[in-house]
């Protein structure tokens, strides 16, 4: 396991105030803000920033990381000595569901808080574990059909010595169709495991989708750009549309549907209850003139039309 | 891989949490939610407090709410303010996307 030196993460000096430590957080925060940060790796900075600021804004966790830190660089190949934090008592809220994110470091040094029972206490209480959070990618496709996600968590654990481990752990996951983006997902009992024989914590995934060339969708709608050509918007036609489950639709295209035009077709969208809908949106594709033949039809076209797009908007 | 070993995940449906369930999974005692109804920055799901439930994306906002709270000692109508304008970006960046312009 290698040293993690968490003054550096955030930036400040060893001696610095728990105000310069908060401020220097704040900075970090800001910087890495999952949801705006276009710095690459900005989450995985983020989880670290907030590794580093748990410890050195707890001023129990801090002076515990600096007695045993001594000496120590960034990197360096380390292994706390058996019984190192004998002589600190953690009163800290434990070890949550949010330090599943934290690294093995963390756990190593900080496994114990929370988890060992005090000693002349009454015993501990019994409360529910934590819920977890994690998000899961998703194709479209898979929301036709439902699919099996395989999802590999770090998931808080106590051992016989009654210290926090973190355990990474493999779960196959059946995701019902007809899921929807941003929809949650829930696996009861996947979170933290209780204490004092209290229930477990849920898991909660969000579902996200992958982005598709040809679909998109909205809630359950199902958006879907539709190529034709110039004779069969102008004529009207049938047309045979993909749907991610493989199927052919056949849909009609009304006559004299101009580019950006868009249609509806009620139910056909991502099954579910109610299912969403079709919307397909028309873009007339122009051949090329790229042969003879093909010039002298567009000629043709010019000729016997007398047609101005620019007419109505007086260009 | 085993059919047992397969966990069946269930889908939550729009308005399924209750205050409770909503709370816990936000790691936030149930009053810090019932004071953020009443001052107008969660959806306000009528009345009694009981018979409250919430979404997916209540879910999200609270969570964000609790994050800039917390990272940033910021009061809840700052917050609050944060999180609209994220979903704000949210809506719009979608929207980019479906019109192929991201």
């Amino acid at each position: 396991m290698e040293f993690k030196d968490y003054y550096r993460t955030l930036g400040v000096a060893r001696d610095a105030t728990a105000d310069d430590i908060k401020k220097a957080f704040r900075k970090l925060a800001r910087k890495y803000h999952p949801d705006l940060s276009k710095e690459p790796g900005a989450e995985a900075r983020m989880k670290e920033v907030n590794e580093a600021y748990a410890v050195l804004s707890d001023p129990e966790k801090r002076a515990a990381y600096d007695a045993l830190g001594r000496g120590y660089r960034p990197g360096q190949e380390f292994r706390p000595p058996p019984d190192w934090d004998a002589n600190f008592e953690f009163s800290g809220p434990g070890f949550g569901a949010e330090a599943a994110d934290f690294s093995d470091f963390f756990a190593e040094l900080f496994g114990r808080m929370g988890g060992r029972p005090r000693e002349g206490g009454f015993g501990r209480r019994e409360a529910r574990g934590e819920d977890h959070h994690a998000k899961v990618l998703l194709d479209i496709e898979d929301a036709w059909r439902g699919t099996t996600r395989q999802i590999s968590l770090r998931v808080p654990r106590m051992d016989a010595s009654g210290r926090a481990v973190l355990d990474t752990r493999t779960l196959d996951v059946r995701i019902p169709k007809g899921v929807r983006e941003g929809q949650l997902i829930r696996l009861a009992g996947q979170g933290s495991p209780g204490l004092g024989g209290g229930p477990p914590g849920d898991l909660l995934l969000e579902v996200h989708f992958s982005p598709h060339p040809r679909y998109q969708a909205n809630g359950r709608d199902l958006l879907v750009d539709l190529p034709v050509a110039p004779w069969e918007a102008a004529l009207g036609s049938v047309i045979p549309v993909p749907l991610p489950d493989g199927s052919l639709l056949k849909v009609r295209i009304p006559a004299g549907a101009q580019s950006g035009r868009q249609l509806v077709v009620h139910g056909k969208g991502i099954p579910g209850n109610p299912p969403g809908d079709l919307e397909l949106t028309v873009r007339v594709v122009l051949p090329p003139a790229d042969t003879a033949r093909a010039k002298e039809l567009y000629e043709t076209m010019a000729r016997e039309l007398k047609f101005d797009p620019r007419a109505a908007s007086g260009s | 891989m085993r059919e047992e070993d397969i966990l069946i995940g269930a889908l939550l449906e729009d308005a399924c949490l209750t205050l409770e369930e909503l709370s816990r999974a936000c790691a936030v005692p149930p009053d810090w939610v019932i004071e953020r109804v009443r001052e107008g920055l969660l959806p306000a799901p009528g009345e009694p407090s009981s018979a409250w439930r919430f979404g997916s994306r209540d879910l999200a906002r609270v969570r964000q709410i609790v994050r800039i709270e917390r990272d940033f000692d910021a009061v809840p109508e700052l917050a609050a303010l944060v999180a609209d304008l994220f979903e704000e970006l949210d809506d719009l960046r979608a929207r980019l996307r479906r019109a192929g312009l991201d």
